[in-house]
Parts: C-alpha cells; sequence; structure tokens
C-alpha cells in the first residue's frame, strides 16, 4: 500500500522549516541559566535593601496602626493601600492567563514577569487581616448580599449571617492567593526541572529539585502541565472577578446608605485589569531596560500590551459614565449625594487627577502610534495609570469609610438595631416603610439623603508611612522572588523555536508564526 | 485552523461567484415566500395605520410591548457584524476571514430592522419627519434633546452610516473581481460604478486597508454607544422598576454580542448547507466561534447575575415584587425559565465539549436557542416592569400581542432573511480578497508527527524593529 506523502495529505500547501535543534535550544537554555544564576549587580541588592527597609518601616506604622486606631473611618487610606495592592498585584498575572489562552505568542517572554505578582497576594493578606476588625458586622443594620435570610436558629448560622462579608471576602482573597500560587508552581515546573539539572551545587539546586516534584518533561506531564495551567488560569480569572465583587460590596457600596450602582463591582474589577496590565507593562520595562532581558522583552511585547491598555483606558470611561449618566439624569436626592460624594463634592480634586491620569492620558497618547509603538511610551503611560489607579483607590475609599464612620453615629442616634425579625413576605407590602418597627427600613429613609462630608480627609503621616511601606514591601518581595525563579519562562521561549520561523515574502523576509490549537 | 483547503485564485473566484453569476434552483422559490411573509407583515401595518394603535395589544399601562422588544432583540444581532468583523480584524485573528462579510451584512440588515419597528409602534411613522422639519418654528417645538428618545436614532442612524461605509469598503476588491466576470453589460456597468475603478494598484490596496483598519478602530466605539443609548431608553426613566439600573448599559452590550455573535454562527451553519461553503467554513470555525461563545455568555450571565442581586440588594418592596412577578405567575414564570435555560443552561455546557462545538448541526440549533432566550430576555425586561409600574391598582394590567403585532414582528424576521437572500444574489456572500490573502499567508509547520497550521506574522513594520535595535 503506497503510503501519503506529505504533499498529498496537504495539496499545495507552503512548508517551513523552524530551527528547533538541541543547539538552539541549549543555547537559549544556557544563555536565560547564566542570567539566572548570577548572583545579581551590587545596584540590584542596593535598591533590595532601601525597599525591604521602608517595608520594615512600614510594618512598624501598620502595628502603630492597628493598635492605636479605634475609630474605622481612620482606615480609609489603609482601606485604599488594600484595594490598590489587590488591583495591581492580583490583576498582573491575568497579562498571562488572558493571552495564554489566546494562543497570542507575544505574551511568552513576558507571562512570568506576570505571574511572579501572584506571590504579593501574601504581603496583601497581612493587610487585609485587620480590615475584618475594622469592618462591622449586619448588626448594625446595613444592608447585604444575605437579603432576607433570618439570623435565627444555632449559634453558628446567626454568625454566619452576621459576618457574612467577613467570611466570604476571607475566603475568596485567600481562594485567589492560594491559585494564583499554584498557578506560578505549575508554570515554573518545567524551569525548575532545568535549574535542577543544570545549576552548580547549592540552594538553588536543593530548592529546584523539591518543587520541580520530579519534572523529567514526559509528554504526559507536559499534557497535565498544559491543562492544569488552563484550568487554573480560568478559575483564577473567575475568583479574580468574584473577588472584586466581594470587596466592591462589603468594603465599599454597603457602608454608604443609598449607594446602589450594579455596574460598580465590575467597575472595580476591570480597575484590577487595567492596573494589572499597568504593572506588568512598568515590571517588564525595568526588567528589560535596567534589567538584563533587553533582548527577550522587546518592541512586540509593549505594543501588544499597549493596545490592550488603550482598551481598557478606554473601557474605564465607558463604565465610569454609564454608572455617572444614570444617577446624573435621575436627580434623585440620594443618588445626587453620591455623586456629590464621589465625583464633585470634597474629592473632586481626587477624580479630576484620577480621570486625567486613568483615562486622558493614556487615551489622548495613546491613540498615536509613535507612542504605542514604542517602548518609553506604554511605560511611561503605565505610571500614569498606576497613580491614576491608587487616586481611585483613594477617592473611592477614603470616602467610602468616612461616611461609614457618619453612618454609625446616625446609627447611633436613631438606636439603630437591626431586628433580627424581618418577615420577608411583608417587604411586599408599601405600608412598611412606614412602619417603624422594622428599624432597617427606617435607617435606609433616615439615609434617603446621604450625610456629605464638607472636606477631604488628609492621610497621616501613619498612613504615609503604611502606603509607602507596603508598596515597597511588594516591590522587595518581587525583586527576591526573581533570585529563586526565573523572570522569563525559559519553557515557553524554548516552545517558541518550535514556531517561529522566517521566509521571504516577495522581496521581504516575514515571520512565519505556528497556531498549535 | 488545522484544517483548510488550499484553493487557486482561479477557484475561489469560480466557487465564491457561482451563486451570483448563475441562478440556483431554491432561490426564487425561497424569496417569493420570504416576500410574502414581508408582504403579509407591511399590510397588517397598513390594516394597523388605517385602524388605528387600537388594533394591538399595547393599552395603558403596557404601552410599549412586541415592538420594542423587538427593536432591541434586532439592535443586538446587529452587533455581531462589528464584534467578528472589526475586532477580530484587529486582532488578527486567521478564523474571522470567511465570516466576516455575512456578519456586516446582518449588520446593515437587522439595523434595517430594528429601525423600522419603532417606527411602526408609533403608530404614524410620517411624523418622523418632524424630527427632521420641526413643524412649527414659531412656536419652538423642537424634538427633546434631553431625551434618550433623540439619542437613540442618532447614535442608530450612525451605527448605520458607519457600518454601510464599513461593507462598501471591505467590498470593493470583490466588486472589481464581479466586474471583470459579469457577461451581462448592465451588471457590468453596475460593478464597475460601485467598485469605484479598483485596480488592485499597491496604492489602491494601501488605501484600502488602511481604510479598514481605521474604520474598525472608529465603529467600534459607535457600536458601543449604540446599545448603550438603547438601554438608557429603559435605564434614566426613574419610576420603572427594573429598569433603572447602572449595569443595563454593559448589560445590554454583553447580550446583545451574545446573540449577535450567535447569530453569526447561525448563518455559518446556513451558508455550508445553503451555499456549499464547506471549503471555507470547516468545523474548526465552529469551534472557534463557540469558544468565543462560551467567554461572551458566561459574561453574559455573571452580569444577569449582578443585575438580579443589586435588584435584591435594594431591600425595596415594588423592586422585589417585580422581581417576583418576573419569575413567579403565568405566563412570566415560565417565560423566564424557557429564557434561562435556552439562552445559558443548554448551549453552554454543550460547548465545552469539543465534538458539539466542531459540529454545524449542534452549533445551529444552541445558537437558535440562544437567540429564542435572548428575545424572551428583552420581552421580559419591557412588559413586567411596565405592568408594575403604577401603584393604583385601578391603572394595573397586562399585556398579551394581538395578531398584527405577531406578523409585523415576523416581517422583521422575513425581512432580514431576504435581505441577507439577496445581497447573496449580488455580492460573495465569503470576501474573496480576504480568503486569497489567507491563502498566500498560510503555512505549515511540522513539530515531530504533528504539522501545525501557521501564518505570516501581520505586526508591525520592520522599521520598528530597526529602530528598536539600533
Amino acid at each position: 500500500m503506497a503510503t501519503r506523502t506529505f504533499d498529498d495529505k496537504y495539496p499545495g500547501q507552503p512548508f517551513v522549516q523552524t530551527d528547533n535543534s538541541l543547539e538552539s535550544r541549549k543555547e537559549l537554555s544556557d544563555k536565560f541559566l547564566g542570567i539566572y544564576n548570577d548572583t545579581g549587580s551590587q545596584r540590584f541588592w542596593q535598591i533590595s535593601v532601601i525597599f525591604g527597609v521602608l517595608f520594615g518601616i512600614g510594618l512598624l506604622g501598620y502595628f502603630w496602626k492597628i493598635f492605636a486606631t479605634k475609630d474605622p473611618g481612620d482606615f480609609g487610606y489603609y482601606a485604599a493601600l488594600f484595594s490598590f495592592l489587590m488591583t495591581t498585584s492580583a490583576g498582573a498575572p491575568m497579562v498571562a492567563i488572558g493571552p495564554r489562552i489566546a494562543n497570542a505568542h507575544w505574551r511568552r517572554s513576558i507571562s512570568r514577569v506576570a505571574e511572579i505578582w501572584t506571590l504579593i497576594g501574601t504581603v496583601n493578606l497581612i493587610v487585609f487581616l485587620p480590615l475584618l476588625w475594622v469592618m462591622p458586622s449586619l448588626d448594625n443594620g446595613r444592608r447585604s448580599l444575605v437579603f432576607y435570610w433570618e439570623a435565627k436558629g444555632d449559634w453558628w448560622f446567626p454568625f454566619l449571617i452576621k459576618f457574612s462579608g467577613h467570611i466570604w471576602t476571607t475566603v475568596s482573597i485567600i481562594t485567589l492567593i492560594v491559585l494564583g500560587i499554584v498557578l506560578l508552581w505549575v508554570s515554573v515546573m518545567p524551569d525548575l526541572a532545568l535549574i535542577r539539572d543544570n545549576a552548580p551545587d547549592g540552594w538553588r539546586k536543593k530548592w529546584a529539585s523539591r518543587l520541580s516534584r520530579g519534572w523529567i518533561g514526559s509528554s504526559w506531564q507536559w499534557n497535565w502541565q498544559r491543562h492544569r495551567m488552563g484550568t487554573l488560569g480560568a478559575l483564577y480569572f473567575m475568583m479574580l472577578v468574584l473577588t472584586h465583587f466581594f470587596i466592591s460590596t462589603e468594603f465599599l457600596m454597603v457602608h454608604v446608605p443609598g449607594w446602589i450602582d450594579s455596574l460598580y463591582p465590575i467597575t472595580h474589577a476591570h480597575n484590577a485589569l487595567q492596573g494589572g496590565v499597568a504593572t506588568v507593562m512598568l515590571t517588564m520595562f525595568v526588567v528589560s531596560r535596567i534589567g538584563p532581558y533587553r533582548h527577550y522583552i522587546s518592541l512586540d511585547q509593549f505594543h501588544g500590551l499597549g493596545k490592550l491598555l488603550l482598551a481598557l483606558s478606554l473601557l474605564w470611561f465607558w463604565f465610569w459614565f454609564c454608572s455617572f449618566m444614570i444617577f446624573w439624569y435621575g436627580k434623585k436626592p440620594s443618588e445626587q449625594a453620591i455623586l456629590k460624594l464621589f465625583v464633585h463634592g470634597p474629592y473632586f480634586p481626587v477624580f479630576l487627577a484620577e480621570f486625567f491620569f486613568v483615562f486622558f492620558i493614556p487615551w489622548w497618547t495613546m491613540v498615536w502610534n509613535p507612542v504605542r509603538r514604542s517602548v518609553w511610551g506604554p511605560a511611561i503611560i503605565a505610571i500614569s495609570v498606576l497613580i491614576g489607579t491608587f487616586l481611585d483607590r483613594v477617592r473611592m475609599y477614603v470616602s467610602t469609610w468616612d461616611v461609614a464612620g457618619i453612618s454609625a453615629d446616625k446609627l447611633a442616634a436613631n438606636g439603630g438595631q437591626f431586628s433580627d425579625e424581618y418577615p420577608r413576605n411583608m417587604m411586599l407590602n408599601m405600608t412598611i416603610l412606614d412602619d417603624p418597627a422594622f428599624d432597617r427600613i427606617m435607617i435606609i429613609k433616615n439615609f434617603e439623603g446621604l450625610p456629605v462630608p464638607t472636606s477631604a480627609v488628609l492621610p497621616t503621616a501613619i498612613d504615609g508611612v503604611i502606603i509607602l511601606g507596603f508598596v515597597s514591601g511588594a516591590v522587595f518581595l518581587y525583586m527576591m522572588a526573581s533570585r529563586l525563579i526565573p523572570v522569563i519562562n525559559i519553557w515557553e521561549q524554548k516552545e517558541l523555536l518550535l514556531y517561529n520561523a522566517e521566509v521571504q515574502f516577495h522581496r521581504a523576509k516575514v515571520k512565519v508564526m505556528g497556531k498549535p490549537r | 485552523m488545522l484544517e483548510h483547503t488550499q484553493l487557486t485564485d482561479k477557484e475561489l473566484n469560480d466557487e465564491l461567484l457561482r451563486d451570483i453569476l448563475t441562478m440556483p434552483k431554491w432561490w426564487l422559490p425561497a424569496v417569493l415566500f420570504l416576500a410574502a411573509i414581508v408582504i403579509t407583515g407591511y399590510s397588517a401595518f397598513g390594516y394597523m395605520v388605517f385602524n388605528g394603535l387600537g388594533v394591538t395589544g399595547l393599552n395603558r399601562p403596557v404601552f410599549w410591548g412586541f415592538f420594542i422588544a423587538n427593536f432591541v432583540f434586532w439592535i443586538g444581532i446587529s452587533h455581531a457584524g462589528i464584534m467578528i468583523s472589526a475586532i477580530l480584524r484587529l486582532t488578527q485573528a486567521e478564523w474571522r476571514r470567511p465570516i466576516t462579510r455575512a456578519a456586516e451584512v446582518m449588520t446593515l440588515f437587522s439595523l434595517a430592522a430594528a429601525l423600522h419597528t419603532p417606527l411602526f409602534h408609533v403608530g404614524r411613522p410620517w411624523r418622523v419627519f418632524y424630527w427632521i422639519f420641526p413643524y412649527d418654528f414659531s412656536r419652538g417645538i423642537w424634538p427633546n434633546v434631553k431625551s434618550p428618545f433623540v439619542w437613540d436614532p442618532s447614535a442608530v442612524g450612525t451605527y448605520l452610516i458607519a457600518s454601510t461605509l464599513f461593507v462598501i469598503v471591505c467590498l470593493i476588491p470583490d466588486l472589481a473581481i464581479l466586474r471583470d466576470r459579469a457577461k451581462n453589460k448592465i451588471t457590468k456597468f453596475i460593478y464597475a460604478q460601485l467598485c469605484l475603478g479598483f485596480r488592485g494598484t499597491t496604492r489602491q490596496w494601501k488605501l484600502q486597508i488602511v481604510a479598514g483598519i481605521l474604520l474598525s478602530a472608529l465603529v467600534l466605539p459607535i457600536f458601543v454607544s449604540v446599545h448603550t443609548v438603547v438601554s438608557w431608553d429603559f435605564a434614566v426613566l426613574i419610576g420603572t422598576e427594573g429598569w433603572r439600573s447602572t449595569i443595563f448599559g454593559p448589560y445590554f452590550i454583553i447580550g446583545a454580542v451574545h446573540s449577535g455573535v450567535s447569530a453569526v454562527a447561525m448563518l455559518m451553519a446556513l451558508s455550508v448547507w445553503i451555499y456549499g461553503l464547506q471549503n471555507y467554513i470547516k468545523p474548526d470555525h465552529f469551534d472557534a466561534i463557540a469558544r468565543l461563545l462560551i467567554v461572551v455568555a458566561t459574561t453574559w450571565f455573571f452580569f444577569f447575575f449582578l443585575e438580579w442581586v443589586w435588584a435584591m440588594f435594594t431591600l425595596e418592596s415594588p423592586e422585589i415584587a417585580l422581581r417576583e412577578l418576573q419569575v413567579g405567575p403565568w405566563p412570566w414564570g415560565p417565560l423566564f425559565l424557557i429564557f434561562v435555560i435556552t439562552s445559558f443552561v443548554i448551549p453552554v455546557p454543550l460547548w465545552m465539549f469539543r465534538r458539539f462545538r466542531r459540529s454545524a448541526a449542534i452549533m445551529f440549533f444552541t445558537t437558535i436557542l440562544v437567540n429564542i432566550g435572548m428575545w424572551l430576555e428583552r420581552f421580559l425586561i419591557v412588559i413586567p416592569s411596565l405592568m408594575r409600574r403604577s401603584h393604583l391598582t385601578f391603572d394595573w394590567g397586562s399585556y398579551s400581542p394581538s395578531l398584527i403585532e405577531i406578523l409585523i414582528v415576523t416581517e422583521t424576521f422575513a425581512f432580514v432573511a431576504l435581505g441577507m437572500l439577496l445581497f447573496a444574489k449580488a455580492f460573495p456572500l465569503v470576501p474573496i480578497f480576504d480568503m486569497k490573502e489567507g491563502m498566500r499567508n498560510r503555512h505549515l509547520i511540522k513539530v515531530g508527527r504533528r504539522v501545525i497550521p501557521a501564518t505570516i506574522r501581520e505586526g508591525l513594520p520592520h522599521h520598528y524593529y530597526n529602530k528598536e535595535h539600533h
């Protein structure tokens, strides 16, 4: 029986040869391992020490804050810091996950840069835990996602209801951090095996041997890794959105009576994607232009992410405007008060600055080809977006936590205790709104005209120390992680050799890229 | 895309122009059948104009019924053209090539269907001219520019113009082929006029490509604004429970993309069956669009979930009563169940399996279900909210569509199908020049025992890299 030739099977289709030789792969591995095994420049360690010291000072401020501050309203900047770290560090891995699912080759040299940010979740967990003590239970009569459930029955059920917000934010944040770290581990496994087999004896070799879990690169292991990374990536994205849903509700919306914005959880999650892209862009700029990876992180990566950042900046405006428009057009007193609080009230300068940094500057610069198709342009815009994102978190969290303090006072003045008796069917009766027996309804009515503060809350010195300290802590941890984990994904770079070729096309040489799926 | 049939330019021309230059047997009966439905719909409309809006089921307090639900549905479908064509073009997704034209054309006809539905709804469509030519200057009667009902036609009109331009720009090279191949002098003359003297010079190609990219980028904000403005027809109305929600803009958009992309998948299956385009639309294409649909459908479902969560979160009795009405009593409860099951519960789990994703029949079936569900979604947004509008019991009422409304709404479906058939008779439904480009760009790479499809990378111009390295 005659065997089918390549031409029989794929008639008329041109075939190209890629350079996937053992020598090419070894050369690539050696280059990356050489950089990895280097103990780092003196400048690297000097900068690490500075960030480490700042982190230490931040930790001192942190303990000062949690033991010396009584009023929850004073935790606004602290909550903003938590949200900012959550926005940037937890959003960054999406730069690896999204393009990997879409099979975009340009992500290969920056996927690890993005994934390492998952480790910063551990720093953010330290910031998060005290907020659980500050966040009020449902006893104070605030609205909640538990809706009609009555806090009745055995001790555990009322506990679950009253502390529902605490429980699901904690569970979701921890799950997100764990998922991120597992994703990083699964992704780094083949590179750890490479380090195990090639690094000189020492702590790195030992650490790589333990964590590579017997990786030998069998077909089964590669399939296993590919599927796990796909599943973990999808789960991470879903968990990210869910976590932002909980945070934006339990740390923001429930504290401001009358603020019912069904779009806001999406806006909050979108900020995370925007902040994540900006974080990765800035990191890859540092890694490639100050660090040793200039030849691997090139214009392609900046161009790819630049387009994404432009799209996300436009989306920011759209989401913001959709919410603003409905509140502004409706002219309901409670919603006008919300706009006054967040937009044109005491935080107007912050809003204006945020608007410029997070939308106007990225939009008006990145639409131009010379800016988008450069290395410096997207990197500078990334800084602008990060500043804008931080201002957004300050505007939303500081004002919310300030109002939460006022609301608590008002509640006390009204004798505001949420009644456990809360029959569901009574809700359907309009007359309930006038019945003072139902404290929650009464409270909502009372706050139709939300008391808006007349001046913005300014950060204290301790707030400044904590913010600087923990942002430095995040950078410090990242720098330390870069000594343990290769910052460039070596196996993904080697995989690219399989799919990448150059061919003559008429008078030009062009790149041909294979798409395996 | 591994599945691929490599064809020469001549084979492409012959296959894709076959149904234009010759008359398929089924074409005339199909056109006559659809035209009969359209004529019936227009007759029903004439009857409505003659007798007044009393012949419809619209009555206090439900003044928006089938027509408006149908309007929102068609606006939603129209989003597919831009979604598939512009976004996939900008992201250089190779699998877009055979399906962009059909999607773009569907945009045009569904927008036309959407636009004439509110004209029917107002009962006296000729009054639309008062918007353009206000009839009483002395009393200063002008359309209220603060109303979304003025923004709406402006947005939809802009979208129609932009989409038409987009279709024309992408059609020009194919019109030139038709000009060169047409045998009849009159048709040759018409195609010659339409192709604007395109001869395929380097400059013409460059202009055509740049225009396509620019229009792709410019039309995207319009695409977003159109359905956002449509959503504001509802969302800015402060007194109607269930409508006033900040999420409505993005929720309408993602719903539109869900139903629109589903409609494109449906159209792909029909193109394979009716026009025999199996050499161009492969199981891989169904697989790609199904994977896109999984993402879109899941996002849509999350938005739907959020819309409900925040309705409950208000703890306001009228809002909660409305939600109970939507999911409870006959017919709303069963309709709600059908809506959720058809738009998400059945299709998405099926799309999880590669075998089903690659089947034209399954994709056709599931995407039909999605569109049934998404039509019902719009119906359930419009009607129950209006039924609950008043707190005064004497003003409570229900709604059931009359035969006239059903005929007119059916007409819009026939109108779109007829439009597509007529278009496909005059112009190629698969962009020939785009397919040729895809054939030239395509290569194969052998990795071990596997063969992997590869394509020439349409990245940055080379001088950018040179600049970077120096």
